[in-house]
């Protein structure tokens, strides 16, 4: 390698943030620039870490001053809460980013984007495509504020010919560490359901989510790409494998009690998705993925769940526990199952590379 | 009770018994089954056997396992047949099978709570559509003793697109085609019936629709189903058609847009005209009512003769006859694909196609004598 390929991932105090900058820095030959307004608990080895707010003008000094390649853009709040301070850090951020970004003469862009931006409406196709237009969710802050980055993007893509913006339209994230609206329903006991409604629903492992930003990172695949585990399934199924019971709720009394109870018993507290997310199909098409990314997700969504079990009843168990030994096995089957199908795959593409 | 079953461990025989004790100890067991089966039905006579009627049974029962099981089961029944039918091996065989079935029972719902159990990818259920069929079944035999006729138009395999008017308020014609070719035609094929996206707002419909393989109506959707091979069924008068008054009975409404050729035209698939008569007369609907329909949210609020005055009695359907008429299909393959964007063509056979199931529908009131025999 001629010359040293400089990264920089915003928000790497994150979660995302510093999972992606630890996977970077294992590689060789890049320098991985890691900012964020609060310096993370224990600084990875080796991560040049700048202090800065990323709306702060003087971006552009430094994206310029530093070469940066590529910038991985993942600063953004998963709050469901609708107010300035959320709508400034996710949307003004973002174009903030993308604007010294383009000044700066950086290559690329890859952030990270979610399927709800789609929106959950009874007239949905069966699978969204990319190119589907946006109803994202108004009440749920994060979402409503995805959709508005994605619109602006679009826009900037046709302005910024010579950038390369790649979205990753996130489904469910769902595994043991990420905290996200699905896993926050399936930690605990019970979780409320719409009474009468049981959409299909897709998932995707936390761990390839950190594979598929990568794998943006090293490729170049410009637009807005759909990523999903393979697999569909119901809710109540989802729920049945991971040891929840669900409440079925009359959904009038859902939306009413999401929209006007306030406070200590809100209903949005229990309920980390705007009810419709629960009623309505929203599945992404993910053969753009498959194709044009060239992504294939490790873990199958039944496996992400079944992971997401076995961590759950391990917690539950102590070391000495009968059960302990049962489930690492468990574990350890799935994960061999991975590995030996991970194999199969590269040697199939070697064998159709040659 | 059916026995449709999945693959699970089997009970595994005491070998420690000998063979008279377990004679005894069967015979026993079978007496005290009889007993409780009896009380459970005391008019249920078994049907007369027949090895016909064996086979058929073997081969519903084992039509949704796995293959590799399909050829044990089928293997191990082919030994038991070559001994001596008394043997004590048969009773074995017998006490399995039976076992089987109640475990299965217990599991079904054991595994509904664990989560074990499988969906495709459009939500479809086979345990659930089985649990639904003898419903279905009835209603199709005995109710509305339907005749159906050129159900050798629908192909065995292969993408096809089935046409139909539509009619009775509420949509028991698409659950009779369904049944119709499930239960008579030879590959016994499930039908993707396509419908309005009012009923995903539903709560139970929405679900229910679901999970026995229907799916939304929408133009990507149908074409991913034909791209698949499956057997799609459409309904182009949507709403207007299902909810006609007594008066306009068997006058076929618009044909929507006409996206179901645009369907067949992209994929090739043949359209299936379809005429279902019997179903205008289920109910006897004489005005619809703007303000209640606005009020429930409904796409249309049928007044009957019936309905709302007797509440719920007023929504179960008289048992008329019902005809179902599948005719001659019609190609589409030689037009190629980019046909679906000429708007001319679509609409042109979108007409064809609509004259054509008028006049099988006319062809068969001509020959009805009564609505009801």
């Amino acid at each position: 390698m001629m010359q040293q390929q400089t990264i920089l991932v915003t928000g790497v105090a994150g979660y995302w943030g510093a999972r992606v900058a630890q996977r970077l820095l294992a590689e060789s030959g890049l320098h991985v620039i890691g900012i964020d307004a609060t310096p993370p608990q224990e600084l990875p080895e080796g991560l040049d870490f700048v202090q800065a707010d990323i709306r702060n003008p003087l971006m552009t000094e430094l994206l310029k001053a530093e070469r940066v390649d590529t910038v991985c853009h993942l600063a953004f709040s998963d709050s469901r809460r609708r107010n300035e301070a959320n709508f400034d850090l996710n949307v003004m951020g973002a174009m903030k980013v993308f604007g010294a970004a383009a000044q700066a003469g950086v290559r690329k862009i890859v952030y990270r984007s979610s399927t709800a931006v789609y929106g959950a409406l009874p007239q949905n196709p069966a699978y969204l495509s990319e190119t589907h237009p946006l109803h994202g969710s108004k009440q749920y802050g994060y979402t409503r504020y995805m959709v508005e980055i994605e619109e602006f993007c679009n826009g900037f893509r046709s302005q910024q010919p010579d950038l390369i913006i790649t979205s990753l339209r996130f489904a469910n994230i769902v595994g043991e560490t990420a905290v996200t609206p699905l896993t926050t329903l399936l930690r605990g006991k019970v979780a409320p359901v719409l009474l009468g409604f049981d959409p299909m629903m897709q998932v995707i492992h936390e761990d390839d989510v950190i594979e598929a930003l990568l794998h943006a990172i090293r490729h170049d695949a410009p637009g807005a790409f759909n990523v999903a585990a393979p697999g569909l399934m119901p809710l109540t199924r989802i729920l049945a494998l991971t040891g929840v019971l669900p409440v079925p709720v009359l959904h009038p009394l859902a939306y009413w009690g999401v929209q006007n109870v306030r406070g200590r018993f809100s209903p949005a507290r229990l309920l980390p998705f705007d009810p419709d997310y629960l009623r309505y199909r929203w599945v992404a098409d993910t053969r753009k993925m498959e194709t044009e990314l060239g992504f294939t997700p490790q873990y199958s969504m039944e496996e992400t769940l079944r992971a997401f079990a076995t961590f759950k009843r391990a917690r539950h168990t102590t070391a000495d526990d009968d059960d302990a030994l049962e489930l690492d096995k468990e574990r350890l089957r799935h994960t061999l199952e991975r590995r030996q199908r991970q194999r199969a795959r590269r040697e199939q593409q070697k064998e159709a590379a040659q | 009770m059916s026995s449709q079953d999945d693959g699970h461990e089997i009970p595994v025989q005491d070998e420690e018994i000998s063979n008279e004790e377990l004679r005894q100890k069967l015979a026993a067991e079978l007496d005290g089954l009889i007993a409780r089966m009896k009380e459970l039905d005391p008019h249920y006579e078994p049907p007369p056997f027949s090895p016909q009627g064996m086979i058929s049974f073997i081969e519903k029962s084992l039509r949704h396992l796995a293959p590799t099981l399909r050829l044990e089961i089928l293997e191990k029944a082919r030994q038991l047949l070559s001994e001596d039918l008394f043997d004590i091996e048969t009773w074995k065989g017998v006490w399995y099978l039976i076992n089987y079935n109640v475990k299965y029972q217990i599991d079904f719902v054991r595994r509904r709570l664990t989560g074990e159990y499988e969906t495709d990818e459009w939500g479809l259920d086979w345990e659930l559509v089985e649990a639904i069929r003898p419903f279905l079944g009835f209603m199709y035999r005995y109710y509305w003793r339907t005749r159906v006729t050129g159900l050798e138009n629908i192909p065995d395999y292969g993408r096809a697109l089935v046409v139909a008017n539509h009619s009775g308020q509420l949509p028991f014609d698409g659950a009779m085609i369904g049944t119709a070719i499930y239960n008579d035609h030879p590959s016994q094929r499930l039908i993707r019936n396509l419908y309005a996206s009012w009923f995903p707002t539903l709560p139970f419909v929405s679900s229910f629709l679901e999970r026995m393989g229907q799916v939304m109506a929408d133009v990507d959707n149908g074409v991913r189903l034909l791209e698949n091979d499956e057997l799609v069924g459409v309904f182009p008068e949507g709403y207007k058609g299902v909810g006609k008054l007594f008066k306009d009975r068997y006058k076929l409404a618009r044909f929507g847009r006409g996206g179901f050729v645009k369907m067949a035209l992209q994929t090739g698939a043949p359209m299936i005209p379809t005429a279902v008569v019997g179903a205008e007369e289920m109910y006897v609907v004489v005005h619809k009512s703007e303000t209640l329909a606005r009020l429930t949210g409904f796409p249309y609020f049928p007044i009957s003769l019936r309905f709302p005055w007797l509440g719920l009695l007023g929504v179960i359907p008289l048992p008329t006859r019902w005809y179902i008429d599948f005719g001659q299909p019609i190609p589409t393959a030689e037009y190629g694909p980019e046909a679906a964007n000429d708007l001319i063509l679509v609409s042109q056979l979108t007409n064809q196609t609509r004259n054509i199931i008028q006049q099988m529908i006319n062809d068969r009131l001509a020959q009805r004598r009564s609505v009801f025999l």
